[in-house]
């Protein structure tokens, strides 16, 4: 009991009746520190304000203080940080954050305190921090810019701050279809998915409020005799029931893409202290809808006056949501000062409220009789002015200019009212730019709007109730008709009277002094505006840069139309003249969890897995990235700790008796059909259609341009199907140049072919006594002697009682080795068969670091030699190439400058002093030439220690390298510092003969 | 005498099986099918017409020509692009499966074994479709897409092979092997929210 008696009256501005606040529920929270109470229903800022704190921050550049001006997403002014350590998040729109209960927020940009904030000082600088400061002030001395200008600005301006912790919560991704979406669900919003769900559409209705309604939530206004909310609240009652319709709160629709598709932020755990178990904090949509019926709304616009930024200032609309939805006063003496009508509801609503409304100061010289008469006993000052606010952490006093005179008043808080803009925004996303009303005195959607979107309401300019209504139920209906094709159903319409929205805009309370503030996010000022004008940057888009107007988190919602009001009176033209900047996503700031959804850390990207992969983790090896692939990159047992160690007893093992290593992680692709010889003859530039069945062969390809795109062994399973190898890396690639080829080039072949890449778990068996292990692997009577299965021999087979396995003879690493494929399946437990059965051989498995080794002792190219500038002739390999046949990129590689005797060729490299480290990257330089990149000869493309050598080898391209055997040049590595002599050797280092493999 | 190879399952499901996330009873149930033999069909040039008409003698069933899949006696053909088809079968080793195919199709198809090449999973449940909402940009809405549909498309940037078999919506899902672990992280996550049960098959 007394902490509810405590809460209500540290509530003091809590109004006593009304409102859509559950007062029954108290929520706790705290601002700065303070420890104070709201309900259920209130956001931050109609908490705040219920507990009569209105200085809420500090402005981003001269740390004015700053209160709530707004009641929604288009908040310039009361920017928080919410919650603390991992979940702190900046710069949160106090009006739009749910109250929770343990709710913590603080204010930013300020130090040491809120009330006290010493960076206040820059306003004796404002004069050097106006428009364009950046580029004049801190010009000179240039050097300073980077190293003193540029951290200072930084340290002085900005917000809040990120929480520089890993983000403790999920976000994720969802699509959703709909005939009709329904973008807010206010009047015109709600009455359209009303008759859109009984057309029988499939409907989905977003808002970004927690709460449906909109503006019915926060007017005093009835629809047929009930009040607007309550009137909202049976809508969504109905179309919840429908099955075809899905209403999503805390829904923005932020962006709209080509082909219907709509970008969507739910703010599914926002309004919790944190998410609930297997619940994302956010979620990202993308709504692919057949028609959109947009009912954004419009967003109130200030009015520009001396003074304007003082906290108790805010506009009108806003103060009515207050009073009406949170039951929160915004002040007890309080003045109204507008350009249109709609500033006398907040009088009249205020009023009702009970406040003391001092003033309505009406800029008009004259109103409708019929206006006057709903507010009997109100000062009016028709004709008049606000030219100065005073006051200190909040407005205390307004001076009114009326005609000649001035006069000053007391009050606590000002309502601001200068007419709607439309939320035009969306129409915009896909190129349409908006057209000018006079009427309104804003704009509103022109041509060009996204494909299938209707405006509707307010977003159109609609802006009585009646008419939202009457349009959004011909919007809701049209929309449905077209994308179900169902015929039109009469609808039924609620009936409200329309009410009073005469305006005369006025932008700019002119000839007065002391900072009017446009741009109240980026702290741009009227005179900033002046001076960006009289510099040469008053065309809209240089006057948004040079100003940074409406570059703010807000976008300018409540600045840019008073600036370019301003603008246009200096230039002496029409606003529409003037144009607009571009409305580009996202409509209000969306977090980059939510756009990155399930894909961070470990899942940024998806990771393919070997089928030895548990296996090799139980083994403890160390894996490496490769392409898409996890592979194990060296086995360290257990005390090893040195990974060259590792990788030079593996490579050891394999030399001295015998090691395996999954190898599955090559491209396999499976080609078949009467033509497929000639098709891989096309692609290759050796010949594949000769190749006996029960061969492998090892072929290059080439790209149109003539350079070399990928290696590997074909093997020829049956007169029609050939079993082709690629790169790990490139096998993508390859199977789509085979499908262009395919489809594009040669659509007469009748071959097939799909990728097998994974159906196939794949090791390598090498070593001297690899055929050994191979007889312990196999089913009898499988012959594996070297007249059975000869050197490049492939053959289909079983192993272990009757797994269907295909065995290659081939060698990557130069000794006798075989590839043995079998079902992926069992590919984890052949590794462990492969080792119990291997023990007594001394079997190692191994990893891609010592595969790597081995290949670059025979001088086999891979990645780094293959790195598309090279062509067949720099690897070595120009002799394959076929002069009987024609093949891809045959014609490009006798360029004369591919085959120019002057380009680098591919050769090996050993360092003149043998303990010497050699480095991957290193340029070529002759001995006596200095190290500049003119005078570079070409690099080292890959090295390796060899274990069998001792000491470190290379591969790389050289000019002329074949005619260079035995010279000795530098390889300078810039990068790490090294500068070696190196001999141009031979590339293959180990049994240049090839004896091993074919033993 | 050594021992038969033992398989392993793709997504490693031996680990996970019971229940997963808040509700239960669970909306969503998942098994591994490993029993499925699977081999990729494509029609020789030309032979698409021929191919149906033997498709149809052998196995009694019409070969789809649109997105859809075509089941009779254990057998079943699922479209997977133009002139391209899955075809399963259950309870039979691939390699076997494979050499029936081609024997039946020869001449006009050419039939390769994809038993491990694809993992199957059968996913099952009310909130199935909340699911594959999560990352499938494909309408699975039954005004959209009923039983017998198939498509070809991407969840979380690894492509997938579904079919719808029944109204609850019961689907299943062929992917690349490798990629199982990375699809398997996603669905977990994704389900959870719905109460998953993971079981044996």
């Amino acid at each position: 009991m007394l902490d509810k008696t405590r809460s209500r009256l540290r509530q003091a501005f809590r109004l006593d009746g009304g409102g859509l606040i559950d007062r029954a529920t108290a929520l706790h929270f705290s601002f700065d520190g303070r420890q104070l109470t709201g309900h259920a229903g209130d956001t931050l800022a109609s908490a705040l304000i219920a507990n009569g704190v209105h200085l809420v921050g500090r402005s981003f550049k001269y740390h004015r203080p700053r209160g709530i001006f707004t009641a929604g997403s288009d908040e310039p002014n009361a920017l928080v940080e919410l919650r603390s350590a991992a979940r702190r998040e900046p710069n949160t729109r106090a009006t739009t954050v749910e109250l929770y209960d343990g709710l913590e927020a603080t204010s930013q940009n300020r130090w040491p305190s809120l009330e006290f904030d010493l960076m206040a000082v820059n306003s004796l600088f404002a004069p050097l921090l106006g428009a364009g400061f950046y580029y004049k002030t801190f010009m000179w001395p240039a050097a300073f810019w980077e190293k003193v200008y540029e951290p200072l600005i930084r340290r002085a301006a900005g917000l809040g701050r990120a929480s520089r912790l890993p983000d403790p919560d999920t976000y994720e991704q969802a699509y959703a279809f709909c005939d009709v979406l329904v973008i807010g669900a206010g009047p015109a919003g709600l009455a359209a998915a009303l008759a859109a769900g009984r057309a029988g559409a499939r409907v989905i209705l977003c808002d970004e409020d927690s709460r449906p309604g909109g503006r019915l939530l926060s007017e005093r206004c009835e629809i047929g005799g009930e009040p607007g909310h309550v009137w909202a609240d049976a809508t969504v009652a109905e179309l919840e029931s429908m099955p075809s319709v899905r209403v999503m709160p805390r829904c923005t629709v932020f962006g709209v893409y080509d082909g219907g598709v709509h970008a969507v932020v739910e703010r599914v755990s926002d309004h919790l202290p944190v998410p609930p178990p297997h619940q994302p904090r956010q979620r990202l949509w993308r709504v692919v809808a057949k028609r959109t019926v947009l009912a954004a709304g419009a967003t109130e616009r200030p009015i520009v006056f001396p003074g304007n930024d003082r906290p108790g200032v805010m506009l009108a609309s806003a103060m009515r949501a207050y009073a009406n939805r949170f039951a929160a006063a915004p002040g007890r003496r309080v003045a109204v000062f507008t350009a249109s009508d709609d500033g006398w509801r907040t009088a009249i609503d205020l009023a009702a409220a009970g406040a003391e409304v001092v003033a309505l100061i009406d800029a008009r010289p004259a109103v409708a009789p019929e206006l006057r008469a709903r507010l009997p006993g109100v000062r009016l000052m028709q004709g008049s002015q606000v030219v100065a606010t005073a006051g200190g952490q909040r407005i205390g006093s307004i001076t009114v200019r009326s005609g000649a005179a001035t006069e000053t008043l007391v009050v606590d808080s000002l309502a601001v009212s200068g007419g709607w803009n439309p939320a035009v925004h969306l129409t915009c996303h896909l190129g349409g730019r908006p057209v000018w009303s006079e009427n309104l005195a804003a704009f509103v959607p022109g041509a060009g709007l996204p494909p299938g979107m209707t405006v509707a309401g307010a977003a159109s300019g609609a802006l009585t109730l009646a008419r939202c209504l009457t349009d959004g139920t011909q919007a809701g209906s049209d929309a449905a008709a077209e994308a179900t094709g169902h015929a039109r159903k009469p609808t039924t319409l609620a009936r409200s009277d329309d009410e009073a929205c005469a305006i005369s805009p006025l932008w700019h309370v002119a000839g007065s002094t002391g900072k009017a503030f446009v741009d109240l996010q980026h702290d741009v000022t009227a005179d900033d505006i002046v001076l960006a004008h009289r510099e040469g940057f008053g065309a809209v888009e240089h006057l948004k840069r040079y100003t940074t107007l409406g570059m703010a988190t807000d976008q300018g919602k409540t600045a840019n139309l008073p600036a370019l009001g301003i603008v246009a009176a200096l230039a002496g033209r029409a606003i529409p003249d003037l144009g607009t900047t571009t409305f580009r996503p996202p409509y209000t700031p969306v977090a980059i969890g939510a756009l990155t959804g399930h894909h961070r850390g470990k899942s940024f990207r998806p990771t393919r897995r070997t089928p030895t992969h548990a296996w090799a983790e139980e083994q403890g090896a160390v894996f490496v990235e490769t392409g898409p692939w996890l592979r194990a990159q060296y086995f360290p047992p257990p005390g090893e700790t040195d990974w060259l160690a590792t990788v030079s007893r593996e490579v050891r093992t394999v030399r001295s008796t015998v090691g395996f290593c999954d190898v599955s992680t090559l491209g396999k692709i499976d080609v078949q059909g009467p033509d497929a010889g000639t098709f891989l003859d096309r692609l290759y530039i050796n010949t594949l259609s000769t190749l006996p069945v029960g061969r492998a062969r090892y072929g290059v390809m080439l790209r149109e341009d003539g350079f070399v795109l990928d290696d590997g062994t074909t093997a020829r399973l049956a007169a029609d199907r050939f079993f082709m190898t690629t790169t790990t890396a490139n096998a993508g690639r390859v199977y789509q140049h085979m499908q262009f080829c395919h489809q594009v080039l040669w659509p007469e072949l009748d071959v097939q072919f799909t990728s097998v890449s994974d159906q196939w778990a794949q090791f390598s068996i090498a070593g001297p006594s690899a055929r050994e292990l191979l007889s312990l692997v196999v089913d009898a009577p499988f012959d594996v002697s070297d007249a059975a299965l000869p050197f490049m021999a492939a053959t289909e087979s079983t192993i272990q009682r009757g797994v269907p396995a295909r065995i290659f003879r081939i060698s990557f690493s130069g000794e006798l080795a075989y590839e043995i494929a079998i079902p992926a399946r069992y590919g984890e437990a052949f590794a462990a068969r492969l080792m119990q059965l291997g023990r007594r051989l001394g079997v190692t498995p191994y990893g891609t670091e010592a595969l790597a080794v081995m290949r670059i002792e025979k001088g086999h190219v891979a990645g780094t030699e293959i790195d598309g500038r090279t062509t067949a002739r720099d690897l070595g390999l120009g002799r394959m190439m076929s002069s009987k046949k024609d093949c891809i990129g045959r014609t490009m590689a006798s360029r004369p400058a591919l085959l120019d005797p002057d380009r680098p060729a591919f050769v090996g490299f050993k360092p003149v002093d043998a303990t010497a480290r050699l480095r991957a990257g290193a340029h070529l330089i002759p001995c006596r030439a200095a190290a500049t990149a003119a005078n570079g000869q070409g690099v080292v493309t890959s090295v390796a220690f060899s274990p069998a050598l001792g000491h470190w080898i290379g591969l790389g391209l050289i000019a002329r390298g074949p005619q260079r055997l035995g010279e000795i040049v530098r390889a300078v590595d810039p990068v790490r510092g090294g500068d070696i002599e190196v001999e141009i050797a031979a590339p293959c280092f180990i049994d240049p003969e090839g004896v091993r493999q074919r033993g | 005498m050594v021992n038969r190879l033992a398989p392993s399952s793709a997504f490693g499901l031996v680990h996970r099986l019971g229940h997963h996330g808040a509700v239960r009873p669970a909306r969503i149930a998942v098994c591994e099918r490993t029993d499925l033999a699977l081999a990729s069909v494509i029609a020789r040039r030309h032979a698409e017409r021929a191919l149906a008409t033997r498709i149809a003698d052998t196995f009694a069933l019409a070969l789809p020509v649109t997105p859809h899949r075509c089941e009779a006696g254990g057998v079943a053909f699922i479209w997977a692009g133009p002139g391209q088809w899955l075809a399963t079968a259950g309870g039979e080793p691939g390699h076997r499966f494979e050499a029936r195919l081609r024997k039946a199709l020869a001449g006009l198809a050419s039939v390769c074994d994809q038993s491990d090449g694809r993992a199957i999973l059968h996913i099952a449940g009310p909130r199935a479709r909340d699911l594959f909402a999560k990352g499938l940009p494909v309408d699975l809405d039954p005004s959209v897409m009923q039983p017998g549909a198939t498509l070809v498309s991407a969840v979380a940037h690894i492509g997938i092979h579904l079919w719808q078999l029944d109204a609850l919506p019961t689907y299943e899902c062929a992917v690349a092997r490798s990629y199982a672990h990375s699809l398997w992280h996603w669905l977990e996550a994704s389900a959870a929210e719905f109460g998953l049960t993971v079981a044996p098959e």
